[in-house]
């Protein structure tokens, strides 16, 4: 079956058009329809580019599977981008079952997001703004996943960060949203300096040798180039090998939320719902792993740099569980998840079994996405409260998130056995791969062999605060809302409505031409409407399911992740179909180690059986009383937990304080006195220098008749020495 | 010998004199017609970029040599005659000034007081910047650069804020103190062609022929580096590079939005200008071993200025900051000594002068309003003032250097040469300088971020502003014809880089080639002989259709070239 793979353009080029439509003609759209119908209109308009984006994914997935192992890498340039002499970048996409892999993921799930959030955000004022984000975010991270050259994945790296921080910061009125914008994209950038130093570093090498590769045309970033050259270029040269993958690797660990990077990830949970199910759960923070799968052989020829990657990997899917025990936030506990899972894809990638990682990024985004839903239709049956002490006993109420987001529960426990834990699936390959293997090697360290350990303790401890989590929510013995402490119900209702006071002094600006004021105060009227605050939770408040554009995709969200693991499994699927792209550098890594004392499936079985057993112990009646309100009873671990550990206060005012401190010693001390005091002083002292003059010029004949005569008698004696030398000397 | 015959005044003149030509005749006009001054202006300058696209449009890519020339002589005893020409590393700033005096000028239609003076001094300006890009003659060059101080000294003396006094006699000391210089490394370049050829000539062509035929510096070697930095220091100055930055922020400050529209988009751009001009192709043989201090004084410059940046309290202060950082990227490009980067420096000039223009721009439609520019009467301007924002991030992020905007090709080709340069050991520099360079892309989000959020973000408090009003249509047409630019650098940088190219690698060339491999300038016919090949009569590398990219990057052989080869290696 010949495909147009060209058709891959219209992939990329829906969702853009869907943005710049929701950009310039949104606003109008709803002002001229009415607020319900507006929306609504403007809502499907949202919908539909990313849904037929995937259709036509699924049209061109099929006609790739057709295709023989060994041909399925299509790269098809569209048109010139920068042409220099030296190097080339041109507009070029790469069809292959990465790439198409993820475009599934990313338009189907983003297409259910899209639906869920046309329900969630309903009463948004701001509507339109919110759907040409999430528009432009798809459009960003197709061209990330589709480009087929490095420049071209940093255009969709930035633009999704973009995206982010816009999304991030979408309730901008409240300033805490704007530093979490802040934070994630700047943090981000820390990730992106070591990925164009990446950049920087291959085409220097590859410029290099670029005639011995035989490498004629410049296009030094793209895939085509670096894929094939890498092995002959980088096997004699260990050291460059490790440093370009480190490199690559930075990049990776600040997109994808690896420690000591990670920090973004919980403070961006201040963007809405939907946001954080498809941009910081399910693709955007995903994206590091692809990169990593998408330059594997650079990883393969460095054992040291992916040792790096499972040590870190293997750190932060502990680090992170273990901050997720200390978080009473809904959305904070599946943030921390969500990094420690990226940890686990990222065992997987340093292990060697880069189809595992993405195994586990696919079902990940499955389960993943139907546990950030589901919170959000928690949040908004409960009055937009996001503190999961104040639910409890909620699965009368909303039934269906409750049974659906039972399933992303078991999922993401990652149960063997059961077939419908996707995660189990995944998460299998993976630490089947890090112990069987002994890629990842530091010396005669198999660093691989240790994170396989601590990945399957990770798993133990995943399943507990998953258990916590959901049984906190929807089950125990009390309905917690009507008992919340008066102290407590303060701190949720701080927002608006501040306006209004502090108006009577008009003290604007001189208005010369008039047109600058409107006579009405147009921002109160604006502010004043509540964003994702209604009304507030007390006693009498009384949940209610969500509508049916919320639940729908949560139902299908809930199929895909009982279903996913098991038929992606089934005969290798996943794997062959991710193979063909592997060069054999380190050759066909086995998932199955025999070197435990029981079978690996029965270890994660008891830890994830154990992990549930023990939540279950602990939170099946409910909140215990030394996790509730007050912070004072607390174990001293889990506040600690709260807190991070104290990472993110330390980084914090390390990079904040501490920069800002410099900066202002900086500006004050080096530049307004030191260099520029040298340019004034300067500038002084010729003006005193002059003043000193001045005074000489007095005006008195006598006194000038005075110097010509000294000056006289100083000339002539000096000509005098000169002509004749010093009275008795040599000369 | 190379003078040619004259050929009369043509295209350049035109371009470079209509607005002076514009500034004569409105003198005629009373000054009680400010309206009418304030259209005549704008009609002059719109004239001056129309003309300014037949220079465009006459003008070839595939070609090093100047173009469009103009010789007049002047004054023939000294040497010194009229002479213009555009080439590759001129034809964007050429355009770029008319584009931004027409920008300009167009937003000093708010200016409500002495408009006739205002549009006059704005108008000479023009031209003196003009001249300054299109001149061939060092006397001229040296005329025009200095001219360019006058009119900017009095659009911020009389029309500038508070402290208006003190910034402005600074930048006009500070700037001129540093080309004081220059001219007496013209004179020495001057005296040492003379000697060589035997006729004066302060004609930029004679002087650069001397010097790629090897024959300039001989016996004079030891002059070479106090040249050099004679004329380094000037565009340090203008760039202005760390430390010799603290005239930019007073002057932007105290400057009315025109005038830091024109002083951050073109007047920086002289000093870059400068050095691709003289100090690259001038000083082949020391040029290496000054790199290092270039380069040092550019990437702290880059980690200073957005330090510093990040802390100011004032808006104009912070983007005056971020200008040296920026430039810092400029300098760091041209200086790699490398293909890619010296295009990328070359790009980001351009990219700094549309992107720091239009902020400026916009902070200064903002400040027509409220009349203040500290942060902390600002914040939750985005729900007010909704356009004013989409309009003010965009430009934020070109600043920053997001991919897809023109920002980020400058960066990323400048880092990407330097990285070169450096991770080679070219010219003394080491892998520490490109490190630190790129941990100034981060600085830079971070500064321009918190300048947003400072403004945008938050709740809107101050009275005042919340009855402010959106963007007028004309504004708002004026900010996207800014954006236009930004965008279309960003998806199609070809525009911008293919007329630079050749210009730019024969500088390169200058800079670093042996006296073989060097352009020939004399003989305009010399090009064609360029892309025959390796006989006696080629001087430089062929830039067209035999080059393949490989040959801008210092071939290395591989340490094992194949695994096939290890492995036959061994049998």
């Amino acid at each position: 079956m010949a495909a147009n793979y060209n058709q891959i353009l219209y992939v990329l080029l829906l969702p853009l058009f869907g943005a710049i439509f929701q950009a310039l003609f949104g606003k109008a759209l709803v002002d001229a329809l009415g607020v319900k119908l507006g929306r609504r209109v403007s809502g499907t308009l949202a919908v539909l580019p990313i849904a037929l984006a995937f259709l036509i994914g699924v049209q061109l997935t099929q006609a790739l599977a057709a295709l023989p192992p060994d041909q399925r890498h299509i790269q098809i340039q569209f048109a010139d981008w920068i042409s220099l002499l030296s190097i080339k970048i041109p507009f070029e996409v790469v069809v292959d079952p990465l790439s198409m892999t993820m475009v599934l993921v990313i338009t189907g799930v983003g297409a259910l997001i899209h639906l869920y959030a046309t329900g969630y955000m309903a009463e948004e004022p701001d509507y339109p703004r919110f759907f040409t984000y999430l528009n432009l975010f798809i459009a960003c991270m197709l061209i990330l996943v589709l480009g087929g050259n490095l420049a071209l994945l940093f255009i969709g790296w930035e633009g999704v960060g973009l995206c982010s921080y816009l999304l991030i910061g979408f309730w901008y009125k409240d300033l805490a949203n704007a530093k979490a914008a802040n934070k994630a994209f700047i943090t981000n950038r820390v990730g992106d300096w070591g990925l164009s130093l990446g950049m920087f570093l291959l085409v220097a090498e590859l410029g290099a040798h670029a005639k011995e590769l035989g490498i004629t045309d410049g296009r030094f970033l793209s895939y085509d180039n670096i894929i094939p050259h890498a092995v002959n270029l980088l096997q004699g040269q260990p050291a460059v090998a490790t440093a370009i993958a480190l490199l690559f690797f930075v990049g990776a660990m600040g997109k994808s939320a690896q420690f000591p990077l990670y920090l973004w990830l919980p403070d961006a949970m201040a963007g809405p719902t939907p946001v954080s199910a498809l941009i910081h759960a399910a693709t955007m923070v995903t994206s590091g792993v692809v990169l990593l799968n998408r330059l594997h052989i650079l990883f393969e020829l460095s054992p040291v740099a992916s040792a790096v990657v499972v040590a870190i990997g293997a750190f932060t899917a502990l680090f992170a569980a273990l901050i997720a025990f200390g978080q009473t936030d809904i959305k904070k506990v599946l943030a921390y998840s969500t990094v420690s899972q990226l940890g686990y894809m990222f065992i997987g990638c340093g292990a060697g079994v880069y189809w595992a990682g993405m195994f586990h990024v696919t079902t990940h985004a499955f389960f993943k996405a139907l546990l950030f839903l589901g919170s959000g239709a928690v949040i908004h049956a409960m009055a937009h409260n996001q503190d999961m002490r104040n639910y409890g006993k909620l699965a009368k109420y909303i039934p269906i998130t409750c049974v659906t987001m039972m399933v992303g529960w078991f999922a993401i426990c990652a149960i063997p056995f059961t077939f419908i834990s996707s995660g189990a699936f995944s998460k299998e390959a993976i630490l089947g791969g890090a112990l069987a293997n002994n890629h990842a090697m530091i010396g005669d360290v198999n660093v691989g062999r240790f994170a396989g350990y601590a990945g399957l303790f990770g798993g133990f401890l995943t399943a507990f605060y998953m258990t916590r989590m959901t049984w906190l929510t929807f089950f125990g013995n009390k309905e917690r809302w009507k008992e919340i402490p008066v102290a407590h119900h303060e701190e949720h209702h701080e927002d608006h409505g501040h306006h209004g006071e502090a108006h009577a002094d008009h003290h604007h600006g001189t208005d010369v031409h008039g047109f600058f004021y409107t006579d009405e105060e147009m921002a109160v009227i604006e502010a004043e409407k509540p964003h994702e605050h209604h009304h507030a939770l007390d006693g009498s408040h009384v949940p209610h399911e969500v509508p049916p554009s919320m639940w729908l995709p949560l139902a299908v969200l809930a199929m895909l992740a009982a279903g996913g693991g098991i038929y992606l499994d089934s005969g290798e699927r996943f794997k062959l179909w991710l193979q063909p792209d592997k060069l054999p550098v380190i050759g066909e890594l086995s998932t199955e180690p025999h070197n435990l004392p029981l079978p690996l499936t029965m270890i994660s079985l008891i830890a994830g059986g154990l992990g549930i057993l023990l939540g279950l112990a602990f939170y099946y009646k409910g909140l215990p009383d030394k996790e509730g309100w007050d912070l004072k009873k607390w174990s001293p671990f889990r506040r600690a937990a709260k807190e991070q550990f104290g990472f993110d206060n330390a980084a914090m005012s390390i990079a904040v304080d501490g920069g800002g401190d410099l900066s202002r010693a900086a500006w004050q001390v080096v530049d307004v006195h030191g260099i520029d005091g040298v340019v004034n002083d300067a500038g002084y002292l010729a003006g005193a220098l002059g003043a000193l003059l001045r005074k000489l010029q007095t005006g008195f004949i006598r006194s000038y008749a005075l110097v010509m005569l000294i000056g006289g008698i100083l000339l002539l004696s000096t000509l005098t020495l000169y002509m004749y030398g010093l009275p008795g000397g040599s000369r | 010998m190379n003078g040619g015959s004259p050929t009369g005044f043509g295209l350049l003149t035109l371009l470079t004199f209509l607005p002076t030509a514009g500034a004569l005749l409105l003198m005629l006009v009373p000054k009680e017609y400010g309206k009418f001054i304030k259209y005549l202006a704008l009609g002059v300058s719109i004239a001056t970029l129309a003309v300014s696209f037949q220079v465009l449009q006459g003008f070839s890519s595939s070609t090093y040599h100047f173009q469009m020339t103009e010789y007049v002589p002047w004054i023939p005893a000294l040497g010194i005659s009229y002479r213009m020409g555009v080439d590759g590393i001129s034809i964007w700033l050429v355009m770029l000034t008319t584009f931004l005096s027409v920008i300009s000028i167009w937003f000093s239609f708010y200016i409500a007081q002495r408009e006739k003076a205002y549009m006059i001094f704005v108008l000479l300006l023009e031209t003196a910047m003009l001249g300054v890009f299109t001149s061939l003659d060092m006397i001229l060059f040296y005329t025009f650069f200095e001219a360019s101080l006058i009119p900017m000294y009095f659009l911020i003396s009389i029309w500038g804020g508070a402290r208006r006094g003190y910034a402005s006699i600074k930048f006009f000391i500070y700037t001129f103190a540093g080309s004081i210089f220059m001219l007496i490394g013209m004179i020495s370049l001057f005296t040492l062609c003379r000697n060589v050829t035997g006729f004066p000539s302060f004609y930029i062509v004679d002087i650069q022929q001397q010097v790629a035929n090897g024959r300039l510096w001989v016996g004079a070697m030891q002059l070479q580096p106090w040249i050099f930095w004679s004329f380094a220091i000037a565009f340090l100055v203008k760039c202005p590079a760390f430390p010799f930055h603290t005239w930019l922020p007073d002057a932007h400050v105290e400057a009315p939005t025109a005038g830091s529209v024109i002083l951050a988009g073109v007047l920086l751009k002289m000093g870059t200008y400068g050095f691709l001009r003289f100090c690259l192709p001038m000083f082949p043989d020391i040029i290496r071993s000054q790199v290092p201090v270039i380069c040092l004084l550019a990437v702290i410059g880059i980690i200073y200025g957005a330090m510093v940046a990040a802390v100011q309290p004032d808006w104009k202060k912070l983007v005056a900051y971020s200008s040296v950082a920026h430039m810092g990227f400029v300098l760091i490009g041209i200086f790699s000594l490398n293909h890619s980067g010296m295009m990328g420096g070359a790009m980001q000039q351009l990219n700094h002068g549309i992107s720091t223009g239009a902020l400026f721009l916009l902070i200064g439609l903002i400040y027509e309003r409220t009349h203040t520019r500290q942060f902390s009467d600002y914040g939750g301007i985005k729900s007010q003032m909704p356009i004013f924002s989409w309009l003010f991030l965009i430009v934020m992020l070109s600043s920053v250097g997001l991919p897809g905007t023109n920002g980020f090709i400058g960066e990323f080709l400048a880092l990407l040469g330097f990285f070169q340069s450096s991770y080679e050991g070219v010219a003394g520099l080491s892998l520490g300088f490109a490190i630190v360079a790129g941990a100034g892309v981060i600085l830079a989000a971070a500064y321009l971020l918190y300048m947003f959020q400072q403004v945008f973000y938050g709740k809107n408090t101050n009275p005042t502003n919340l009855r402010l009003k959106d963007l007028k249509p004309w504004e708002i047409v004026m900010a996207l014809s800014l954006v236009l630019f930004i965008f279309w650098g960003g998806v199609k940088p070809n525009t911008f880089l293919k007329p630079m190219e050749a210009s730019i690698e024969a500088a390169r060339l200058m800079a670093t080639g042996d006296p073989g491999k060097r352009p020939v300038w004399a003989d305009l016919d010399t090009e064609i002989d360029l892309r025959e090949g390796d006989h006696a009569g080629s001087l430089v590398r062929r830039m067209h259709t035999e080059v393949t990219p490989g040959d801008f990057y210092p071939q290395r052989p591989l340490a094992i070239s194949t695994l096939e080869g290890t492995q036959s290696a061994h049998e």
